[in-house]
């Protein structure tokens, strides 16, 4: 399929300014690249139209590609938020993370991301990590010390915490995905929507078929009777309610002045 | 003269680059094989895959002639034959193949340009982390772990990083200082006050502090001592021996941090007892901002205007107009 070289296009202070205070986001939510996008334009080119943000992302990523890198676009697997990232595409390990911790502590999240692709649920208990700690290389790491370190897995967006188990935030998800797929083969769960990565989801109980919790939410939308896509038996969940970024923004004016945009992550 | 009563941090824009984000560094692992080249690096990356020559035998492949000063330095690895390249042959930028005699039989080292290509993306992103924690890259780190054995093509893969580095992240790659064999990654675009609401980290903070001592030392001339920093830091609530809720210890901040990341200097001051040192501005400093801009901070403190610190404000000028000349040393100096 080697029809098609994407033509590249052009970098401007614009794209410029962007990248780097993108980069100093782990990942970032749909409106807060809207923001520093509009942010990037107020500063040196006032007076232009502001490019719609697909074609505006669209645009750096051909210039990326070189790099092997890419401001990925994903979804949050709980409620299906759109979030962006900047992702390297070239490696497949978790190197990513190798700059920030500590040689235990990146094997500490190894066993951690093992569990949770192995899980059911797409959620490992804190116990569960935390006894495996004697089999960590590197440093000797104690239990009180590893669920510190857990914590700062949360803080940095790798983990999700959930009363007590832990689970990928979309950030890892976004980053790690081709690395998983690659590692674990047979563990790895697949979303028979839109064939992504699955960690947390929906699935059938008669044919066992899962689907994303945002994809379960669109597929079924305008369905009375939600039916299994894959053996039509019924569906016997919960539909959750597809993502409106205008409710959100109603209900997030409170919230955004609680959570600016400096959150500390790396 | 040191100027009189300071007063809190004015929320002034950092003149410093916003730290780059860590972003991956690793095993590079071919992925997907439909990947398209594109032309922005293709052309000068097919340059550099039709001038690989073989290791073994007469002249160097890639490697750009030694006569220019601002090569990035012989890797060493130069390999004996018969004569040296000489200085006519081209310098780091012309990989014109009109320059090379045509070559017998390509030798199994010869790169595709898909290895080329990762090669420099690799080298790319090392150099943003490395300089996200502001400390120099050393030239032997980044043969170490990112070169390695395409170390005779070095200077022309650390070129093609820097132009990417400008190209799309308008960071600039400078050499600290002449002949140091370290490099640090500069800002090309100013930063702006709202930039730090739109940051994910915390790297501002500790900006305004380091302008402040910045400040102090050319305020005094050309050094202060430490003693008379904290002296003036106090005043602002900042101690040596008491932790601060911005900047954390703030004297190994000031003393050791600071000195590491090379925006300052200090120096023993001999018989003094308790010891005491000299603090300078380092090379970094000079390197990201200017003796102008810390006088207009300075200036801006105060709200009034440089000119009325005329000796600063000579200083300053003549700071200025020695930048116009010529370029701090750039080891991928544009052609």
């Amino acid at each position: 399929m080697q029809g098609s070289t994407r033509r590249v296009g052009a970098m401007t202070d614009v794209h410029r300014r962007f990248l780097q205070l993108l980069m100093t986001h782990g990942v970032l939510e749909e409106w807060e690249v809207r923001r520093l996008q509009n942010h990037c334009y107020k500063v040196h080119d006032r007076n232009a139209t502001v490019d719609k943000l697909e074609d505006f992302i669209s645009n750096i990523n051909s210039v990326l590609e070189s790099l092997y890198i890419e401001i990925k676009k994903g979804a949050t697997e709980d409620d299906g938020r759109p979030i962006y990232a900047l992702v390297n595409l070239a490696t497949t390990s978790i190197s990513k993370m190798a700059s920030d911790f500590a040689e235990n502590e990146l094997d500490l999240f190894r066993k951690a991301l093992e569990l949770i692709v192995d899980s059911e649920t797409g959620f490992a208990s804190s116990t569960n990590i935390l006894n495996l700690v004697d089999q960590l290389k590197g440093k000797k790491m104690r239990k009180k010390e590893a669920e510190q370190v857990l914590q700062k897995f949360v803080q940095s967006k790798w983990l999700i915490e959930k009363e007590g188990e832990f689970t990928l935030h979309g950030r890892a998800i976004l980053e790690m995905e081709q690395f998983i797929r690659e590692s674990y083969p047979d563990a790895v769960k697949i979303c028979n929507i839109c064939h992504s990565l699955l960690i947390q989801g929906q699935s059938c109980e008669t044919c066992g078929i899962r689907m994303h919790l945002p994809c379960v939410a669109k597929y079924f939308q305008s369905t009375s009777e939600p039916r299994c896509p894959h053996c039509n038996d019924y569906w016997p969940h919960d539909i959750p309610e597809v993502f409106d970024p205008e409710k959100e923004r109603e209900a997030g004016i409170s919230r955004s002045s609680r959570k600016s945009l400096r959150t500390r992550q790396h | 003269m040191r100027s009189k009563a300071w007063f809190v941090f004015a929320r002034t824009p950092p003149p410093m680059p916003p730290p780059p984000p860590p972003t991956p560094r690793g095993r590079l692992v071919q992925t997907t094989p439909n990947r398209p080249v594109l032309p922005v690096t293709g052309a000068s990356l097919r340059r550099l895959v039709m001038l690989q020559k073989p290791r073994s035998r007469s002249r160097p492949g890639a490697q750009p002639g030694s006569g220019s000063d601002r090569d990035l330095g012989a890797s060493g690895e130069v390999p004996s034959g018969p004569g040296r390249p000489d200085a006519s042959q081209g310098s780091a930028g012309a990989l014109s193949p009109s320059s090379r005699p045509a070559q017998a039989t390509p030798a199994p080292e010869l790169r595709t340009q898909k290895q080329l290509e990762l090669k420099v993306a690799e080298l790319v992103q090392f150099l943003l982390i490395k300089d996200q924690r502001k400390i120099p890259i050393k030239r032997t780190g980044i043969l170490k772990h990112v070169i390695r054995d395409y170390k005779d093509i070095f200077p022309d893969l650390l070129k093609l990083a820097a132009e990417r580095l400008h190209y799309v992240f308008g960071y600039k790659l400078v050499e600290l200082e002449p002949k140091s064999n370290a490099y640090i990654l500069i800002n090309t675009l100013e930063p702006v006050e709202e930039d730090a609401e739109m940051r994910g980290d915390q790297g501002t903070p500790t900006t305004g502090l380091l302008m402040i001592i910045l400040g102090l030392i050319f305020m005094n001339g050309q050094s202060i001592p430490e003693t008379e920093v904290w002296d003036f830091l106090r005043r602002l609530g900042v101690y040596p021996t008491k932790k601060h809720s911005v900047f954390g210890d703030p004297k190994k901040l000031i003393t050791e941090d600071f000195v590491r990341q090379r925006y300052l200097e200090s120096r023993r001051i001999p018989h003094t007892d308790p010891v005491d040192c000299e603090l300078q501005w380092g090379p970094r400093a000079n390197l990201e901002t200017s003796k102008m801009k810390v006088l207009k901070f300075v200036a801006k403190v105060h709200n009034q205007d440089p000119k009325n610190w005329p000796t600063q404000y000579c200083e300053a000028l003549a700071d200025e107009q020695s930048r116009v000349g010529p370029e701090p040393s750039d080891p991928v100096a544009a052609s």
